[in-house]
């Protein structure tokens, strides 16, 4: 599917109702939790697009781009309060929470492994690992302050285990800025693979930086807190890779086709028919905004976007599926690795002297959070919460103690 | 096909360095450069960096006149703009079939040709980004001032493509480089001549001109007026031009 040859629906056919934009919410006990993925990560989509348009908007005078980046905003706008307003009232923000890491595992695993760049795989592979300790981190929380199960909402689907251990996460800022992919060279694949888990770490960080508050105990305040600063890490780590060579109107070309891409993949899986018809419209939506990107380009800088874009859309939709066997691998081979600079390396060839130590000595000084929620849960229930469908943790060190299973 | 810009599917490659990624398969490196277009006692790497900006700058160029002559108000300005345009659609071609000639891929981006990008791509959203905040004549002057920052570059790029045919021994590369260069030498040095000309003649026009006052004149009076600017141009003679642009 080319969306270039689609014709969408018009920008300023875009705009619905105030009833059409009040959607019902889908049963949190019913969804399939991969709908409940997507929802996620289409609205952290939308929220990019927005964020990036009022961005460009600052940067420019020229009445007609602000007038085109104004409408497509606005209907941006509507589209984010549609997807968002899928998630009912009655899903608490921590149980979104285990949404939005499931998000992170699943998501970052699936453009791991299918990102043709290999440097990128890495970033990915690197971060993964993290967002995979955040899940079981909070999944022991909620066992912890609500006597639940987070295996309620992933349904099994995705391993709940220790990652590389967020108290290990904490790296000095400087250690968290990476090369970038040229804009020449790059796969489009790997481009719209690196717009899209920008988007959804930016997200996450985005709901944890407003969430954080939303309890009275400390050890959930102290735990967001603490996994909100690694979700700022993960937007800087991730936006390091785009290639700041592309113009706004290229940049604003770019996200258009990614979203299209996106619509177009989250409506291949969706079981869902109701929410179906919504990627399906945004999808038309998204093409029609496509299309009034690609005439600014066109006019402001004389290129056309068949230059920039390929042919037809990737092949292969992003998808949300289960990647154990993905997870243990890289938990298996790359749980030690820290950044040094740009690089990756081992945690023994850091130096003692190196920031990193001096970053960590800082920070967790006076106790960690995210190793306190589960020692709490572990005396409360007399367990870690874990849902390790495949074995044991491949890392020794991250088994449960015998003492507490 | 004339390739306007690289990308991956086009064959593009770079060289690799600590801060700019790029696949194995699209990696090159400096032995690569030296093996493909060896030139003996030249530094062929250098040369080939030197070339993959002059083939990128003539693709900006492209890309800028395309857009000016889409927005410019005067239809003598966007005649010339559209054949300086169409011009460096033909020094584009000519360059990559000079690469070729040399054993190269035009679809080589260098470090050089990065530069070039960024400066091009900034200087052409100058001419936009900023454009609500001034009036129309202003407007017209920025976008022609782009027209001759690059036309200056141009033609300093085709004289270093000179210099290199040049210092090459003779040969078949030689001769093919000496040919776009002495091809395209005089269009670059026409269009630098033709912008300093023309911006001489819009200060000339506006600063002796008293209707040329803005303050209280009306979009669509101003637009009219941006027209019939150089209405002239047929009768006036390259020496009066070149008198003009000298002042």
């Amino acid at each position: 599917m080319n969306p270039l040859e689609e014709p969408g629906i018009p920008v300023e056919d875009q705009f619905r109702n105030w009833s059409e934009l009040n959607v019902d919410p889908y049963d949190k006990m019913e969804v399939d939790p991969y709908t409940r993925t997507r929802v996620i990560l289409m609205n952290g989509i939308e929220v990019e697009s927005i964020i990036f348009s009022h961005q460009f908007a600052r940067h420019t005078d020229n009445l007609e781009i602000k007038r085109a980046l104004a409408t497509s905003r606005r209907v941006d706008a509507q589209q984010q309060k549609v997807v968002n307003g899928l998630n009912p009232g009655d899903q608490t923000p921590l149980e979104t929470t285990i949404g939005y890491e499931q998000v992170a595992v699943d998501l970052t695993a699936w453009l791991a492994r299918h990102e043709p760049d290999p440097m990128l795989k890495q970033a990915l592979d690197f971060a993964l690992l993290e967002d995979f300790d955040h899940l079981y981190r909070y999944a022991n929380l909620y066992e912890l302050l609500d006597g639940k199960n987070a295996t309620d909402l992933t349904d099994h689907l995705t391993e709940i285990t220790p990652g590389r251990p967020t108290i290990v996460e904490h790296r000095h800022p400087a250690d968290e800025v990476r090369g970038h992919y040229n804009t020449f060279t790059v796969d489009p694949l790997s481009r719209m693979h690196v717009m899209t888990i920008i988007a959804a770490e930016q997200q996450t960080m985005n709901f944890y930086m407003n969430h954080g508050t939303d309890w009275i105990e400390p050890i959930a305040r102290g735990l967001y807190a603490e996994i909100a600063l690694i979700e700022e890490q993960h937007v800087t780590h991730y936006e390091s890779l785009l290639d700041p060579l592309d113009s706004w109107l290229k940049q604003l070309v770019f996200h258009e086709y990614n979203e299209a891409y996106l619509y177009w993949s989250m409506l291949q899986k969706e079981e869902d028919r109701r929410i179906k018809a919504i990627w399906e419209l945004h999808l038309n939506m998204e093409i029609g905004q496509l299309h009034a990107a690609c005439d600014l380009l066109r006019r402001f800088e004389g290129v056309d976007p068949e230059e920039i874009l390929p042919p037809e859309l990737p092949d292969t939709p992003v998808t949300f599926e289960p990647n154990k066997q993905y997870v243990r691998e890289v938990l298996a081979s790359q749980v030690d690795l820290r950044a040094d600079g740009l690089r990756y390396v081992p945690v023994d060839e850091l130096g003692s002297d190196h920031r990193y130590f001096r970053y960590q000595e800082t920070v967790n000084a006076g106790g960690v959070p995210s190793e306190q929620v589960i020692e709490a849960d572990r005396s409360a229930s007399g367990h870690e919460f874990r849902d390790e469908t495949e074995g044991e943790n491949p890392i020794v060190d991250l088994r449960e103690p015998v003492a507490t299973k | 096909m004339t390739v306007l810009t690289p990308t991956k599917d086009l064959g593009a490659t770079a060289m690799a360095s600590d801060v700019v990624y790029v696949e194995p398969e699209q990696q090159v490196t400096e032995s690569m450069l030296r093996d493909a277009m060896g030139m003996e006692g030249m530094n062929t790497s250098f040369v080939a960096d030197v070339l993959s900006a002059a083939i990128t700058h003539e693709r900006c160029g492209v890309h800028l006149h395309r857009s000016v002559a889409n927005r410019t108000n005067n239809p003598v300005l966007q005649s010339r703009y559209l054949q300086y345009g169409d011009d460096a659609q033909d020094h584009v071609e000519i360059l990559e079939s000079a690469i070729m000639a040399a054993g190269g891929n035009p679809n080589y981006i260098s470090n050089m040709a990065r530069a070039t990008e960024n400066l091009d791509s900034r200087m052409l959203e100058a001419t936009y980004l900023g454009s609500g905040g001034i009036d129309l004549m202003t407007a017209e002057m920025a976008m022609l001032d782009a027209v001759f920052l690059g036309a200056t570059i141009k033609q300093a790029n085709w004289a270093s493509v000179r210099q290199i045919a040049e210092a090459l021994p003779a040969g078949e590369l030689r001769d093919v480089l000496m040919g776009a260069a002495e091809d395209v030498t005089p269009q670059a040095a026409d269009e630098v001549m033709w912008a300093a000309t023309m911006r001489a003649r819009m200060v000339e026009m506006q600063a002796q001109h008293p209707l040329a006052e803005q303050a209280a004149a009306k979009a669509s009076e101003i637009v009219e007026r941006v027209k019939s600017w150089f209405s002239d141009e047929e009768h006036r003679t390259s020496d009066q031009a070149t008198a003009a642009a000298k002042q």
